[in-house]
């Protein structure tokens, strides 16, 4: 494996994620949150080799499922540590700096991230659809119900363009850049029977003729709404090498925030996300750059926030990241191939935790049709809420 | 007129900010009584000098395009009609940036720079709707 570098925290190539799970990516699930939760929680510990009496720690998402409940349906009872990252979207990945902190200090052995929700079915039930009263909720959302939804802009690509409008007019990006992340999404998605799109495939000129829904977003700019869960539990490093699976392990990590953080158009530079904070302590830590990678797992809410979070890890200068896609860069067979297995646009929207399962099987060499041959370095990033980041950076491990 | 549209029942600072725009009739900022600078959304520390005193003080409105969008759809039935809409985020010239509508602009002729006044308009007691008129004269009012 790639040899973890000194790091100036200790937590570098401590931890490995020994085990992964995910349901299906659909648009109407018969399960509720919390079934689909526990299924991918079970799934993920089956996939250790261990049962749910090995899991002492639980690092829930903000909303939908706590870790009590979590913990009593899978029957776990030695729980020493719970904690929630509160950063929406970027919860899961930030959640594997807390589980390495957890692990490398002895205050937990083996920990179980999960997430769950009904994105599709939150918005569109079916008619005879159970009542679902679990709800994600955040601090920005009054800032959105006093400054932004008053003015038609109620969810989140209508936020989000406050900004990525700026980003388009001061560095002229084509739409062709946020189409060839749609495009490679697409692609990717097509060898995946996971895949929530993988019957549809999609050309730059069937990205162009998407409507525009708010300036610069298209419809096919923005990710599927999905109902899904996925999940991993993460050990220590020595302890993974005992278990089924060739060790995932954590290189290197943080989170980062632009400030203020629930606010995101009085910020000095709207243009600075929180992966702009985050990656530079990431790749310190793990002793690595961003072009030791051989693939990119990035956070795909929205194609242009793909762009400025290329930028944000030192891959393109700002406003270089339409150049850094062109040419088939971002697809399998290119130098950075992104989001194999779909990503949020076109497997399902799981909080980006099906960008941490599909680094994993990168890494494991599981990767079926979408594998990149003989990886062996890797990341994902998260962003969520009004543009919090974090970063995970993964090593094939010593069997 | 808003019907259906949201309007906010705020509280906290965000209510002392609508309340002294209704109050007065005009745009008004958080000003921190300590250092004097200005703040956007209100907050209870001053993010410069720390300080906890600060009062709300009427401004011009005026400022500069920071960034837009153009809604060419919506899920909400209220925004139906307006489509497509100018929505503007205002550098204001106190150097807080605020979100208005832009409803009376041509939505196709916004640059970046442009210059733009941000005017309140009383919704209820306790919201101030806030539009954005550009200082091009071209806006139907």
């Amino acid at each position: 494996m790639t040899k973890p570098a000194e790091s100036s925290n200790g937590l570098s190539g401590r931890t490995a994620i020994a085990g992964v799970g995910e349901t299906d990516y659909v648009r109407g699930s018969d399960e509720s949150i919390l079934q689909m939760t526990l299924g991918a929680s079970m799934a993920a510990i089956t996939d250790a080799g261990l049962t749910p009496k090995d899991i002492d720690g639980i690092l829930p998402p903000p909303g939908f499922v706590a870790w009590d409940e979590l913990a009593a349906h899978l029957g776990i009872t030695n729980v020493r540590y719970t904690a929630t990252p509160q950063m929406g979207g970027a919860s899961p990945t930030a959640a594997l700096v807390t589980a390495a902190m957890a692990i490398a200090s002895g205050v937990a052995e083996t920990i179980l991230v999960p997430i769950g929700w009904n994105g599709y079915s939150a918005i569109r039930p079916r008619p005879d659809a159970r009542p679902n009263k679990r709800r994600f909720t955040a601090a920005f959302f009054e800032t959105v119900r006093n400054f932004y939804a008053p003015y038609g802009l109620r969810s989140a690509p209508w936020w989000y363009s406050l900004y990525l409008q700026r980003y388009v007019d001061l560095f002229d990006v084509p739409p062709e850049a946020a189409g060839a992340v749609a495009v490679a999404c697409r692609a990717h998605a097509r060898l995946n029977a996971r895949a929530l799109m993988r019957d549809k495939p999609l050309t730059m000129d069937g990205y162009l003729a998407s409507p525009l829904i708010t300036g610069p977003l298209r419809k096919l700019d923005c990710c599927v709404e999905t109902d899904c869960a996925a999940a991993v539990v993460v050990t220590g490093t020595d302890r993974a090498k005992d278990l089924p699976h060739t060790p995932v392990v954590y290189l290197g990590g943080a989170e980062g925030h632009s400030s203020p953080a629930d606010e995101l158009t009085n910020r000095p530079d709207a243009l600075r996300i929180g992966l702009h904070a985050a990656a530079p302590r990431a790749f310190e830590m793990a002793g690595v750059t961003a072009t030791d990678m051989d693939f990119l797992q990035i956070y795909d809410c929205f194609t242009y926030v793909v762009l400025l979070q290329l930028e944000a890890l030192g891959l393109a200068e700002p406003g270089g990241a339409a150049d850094f896609v062109k040419g088939g860069a971002i697809e399998l067979g290119g130098r950075y191939p992104l989001n194999t297995h779909g990503g949020l646009m076109s497997q399902g929207h799981c909080w980006g935790m099906n960008h941490i399962v599909e680094a994993t099987r990168q890494l494991r060499h599981e990767a079926g049709a979408a594998q990149v041959p003989d990886c062996e370095l890797g990341l994902v990033t998260g962003y969520g809420d009004l543009g919090d980041g974090s970063i995970a950076i993964l090593a094939r491990g010593d069997a | 007129m808003s019907g259906g549209k949201v309007i906010p029942k705020p509280d906290d600072l965000n209510l002392e900010l609508f309340q002294a725009m209704v109050r007065t009739g005009r745009m008004c900022l958080q000003r921190c009584d300590n250092c004097g600078g200005h703040s956007h959304p209100p907050r209870y520390y001053c993010g410069r000098c720390f300080s906890p005193d600060y009062g709300f003080v009427p401004i011009s409105g005026a400022g500069a395009v920071y960034s837009y969008t153009v809604s060419r759809s919506t899920a909400e039935p209220a925004w139906k009609d307006e489509v497509p809409y100018l929505t503007v985020v205002v550098e204001l010239d106190e150097g807080p940036r605020i979100v208005g509508a832009a409803t009376g602009h041509d939505p196709d002729g916004v640059t970046i720079g442009q210059r733009v006044t941000v005017i309140p308009e009383k919704r209820t007691e306790d919201f101030a709707y806030l539009t954005v008129v550009f200082d091009d004269g071209e806006d139907e009012r």
